[in-house]
């Protein structure tokens, strides 16, 4: 019996992904994790500094849509509270870490 | 991070329309009985906007699209006239007016509902 | 140029509809007025008033956006920029015994002419509340927009 030919199979379906699988290290997730919560703090400086703009060019009577002010300063809000929030679990995950006994 | 999904953005361009479609349908309304003016209408010109980048060799050369804005006022063309030359056609912007304000009013609904969504998600449901 | 562009626009929508509303009836009220006005020791009859509507010009840098092929301004409204009198001739009536009759015994009336006044005033009665109309949505577009996160 001929041994079974698997090269037409392979080549009509071929295999992906079968180099291993990519194993992070709790250093990598640490780091993956602290640059989200500068990224944030970035994100919310932006978004506040942006609404504070629309916003006064709405209180001196500019060329502003409402809208746009209302828009803005939503965004501002929404980023800010996930920014509190990652900081919360950033705080939460050392308080957890801290109160391990040695 | 991106927190607000392409649908917001979405949402937002189409408010800025609906914004200058109101500025320009009240304008027309307001002209209805001047002589020789020209109803005005609001066109998209994202695709055009990329065509028309200044060279600016110096740095006080105003580049051409500062203002960002993808929508832009234009006279309506192929507008038939009464006999002062005004071109307003008093019904269509009444019915204009009132598309636009259920149309505004329907993408603030939807932005305003997009945004609460996303407070409760980022509360955590408390 | 603040976010009242388009409530702004409307009023003065407003003001100048009223105004010609104000000269109609200016000229309804003299329909008969043979003494209009003193001209080389002559009395002349009230002669027509009419508005004229014009375009509100934008500031410059409305100005210079159009120029620059990013205009996104939509004009600021519209302005009563001259009354004009009406040259047609007076309407000669034969009344001899009107202290103001000429050695024929004609009286020069005024030249306005009642029912024309009448269309033109319900033409600007309906542009007003078209302007109402429009000033009340643009109302109620803001209250809305000022409810966006609540």
């Amino acid at each position: 019996m001929e041994p079974l030919n698997f090269s037409a199979v392979s080549s009509a379906f071929p295999l992906t992904n079968t180099a291993t699988t990519n194993k992070t290290s709790v250093a990598n997730t640490q780091k993956n994790f602290a640059s989200f919560l500068k990224e944030s703090i970035n994100s919310v400086n932006q978004a506040q500094n942006e609404s504070d703009a629309l916003t006064d060019k709405l209180a001196r009577g500019e060329n502003v849509d409402l809208s746009q002010v209302m828009i803005a300063s939503q965004k501002a809000s929404i980023t800010m509270q996930a920014t509190m929030e990652i900081r919360n679990k950033a705080v939460e995950a050392y308080q957890e870490i801290m109160r391990m006994s040695v | 991070m991106n927190l607000f999904s392409n649908t917001i953005t979405t949402l937002e361009n189409a408010i800025n329309y609906s914004n200058q479609k109101q500025k320009v349908i009240a304008q027309n309304i307001a002209n209805v009985d001047t002589p020789n003016y020209k109803a005005k209408t609001v066109t998209f010109k994202d695709s055009l906007s990329s065509a028309m980048n200044a060279n600016v060799t110096n740095s006080k050369h105003m580049s051409f699209s500062a203002s960002n804005a993808s929508t832009t006022v234009v006279s309506k063309s192929g507008a038939t006239y009464n006999n002062s030359g005004n071109s307003v056609d008093m019904d269509k912007e009444m019915t204009d007016l009132a598309t636009n304000q259920i149309y505004y009013n329907a993408l603030i609904d939807r932005i305003s509902g997009k945004f609460s969504s996303l407070e409760n998600v980022i509360r955590g449901g408390k | 140029m603040t976010i009242f562009n388009s409530i702004n626009t409307t009023a003065s929508a407003l003001t100048a509809q009223r105004l010609r509303m104000d000269v109609i009836s200016s000229n309804m009220a003299n329909v008969d007025t043979t003494r209009g006005k003193l001209v080389d020791g002559e009395w002349e009859p009230y002669k027509r008033k009419q508005v004229v509507f014009q375009e509100q010009e934008g500031s410059f840098a409305s100005h210079l956006n159009a120029a620059r092929g990013t205009s996104s301004d939509a004009g600021s409204g519209v302005k009563v920029s001259k009354i004009v009198e009406d040259e047609t001739p007076f309407e000669m009536v034969y009344d001899p015994e009107n202290p103001d009759a000429d050695e024929n015994g004609y009286v020069s009336m005024p030249n306005v002419d009642p029912l024309r006044e009448m269309v033109d005033l319900m033409s600007a009665s309906r542009s007003y509340e078209a302007n109402v109309t429009v000033l009340n949505a643009s109302k109620s577009m803001l209250m809305k927009t000022l409810e966006i996160g609540k």
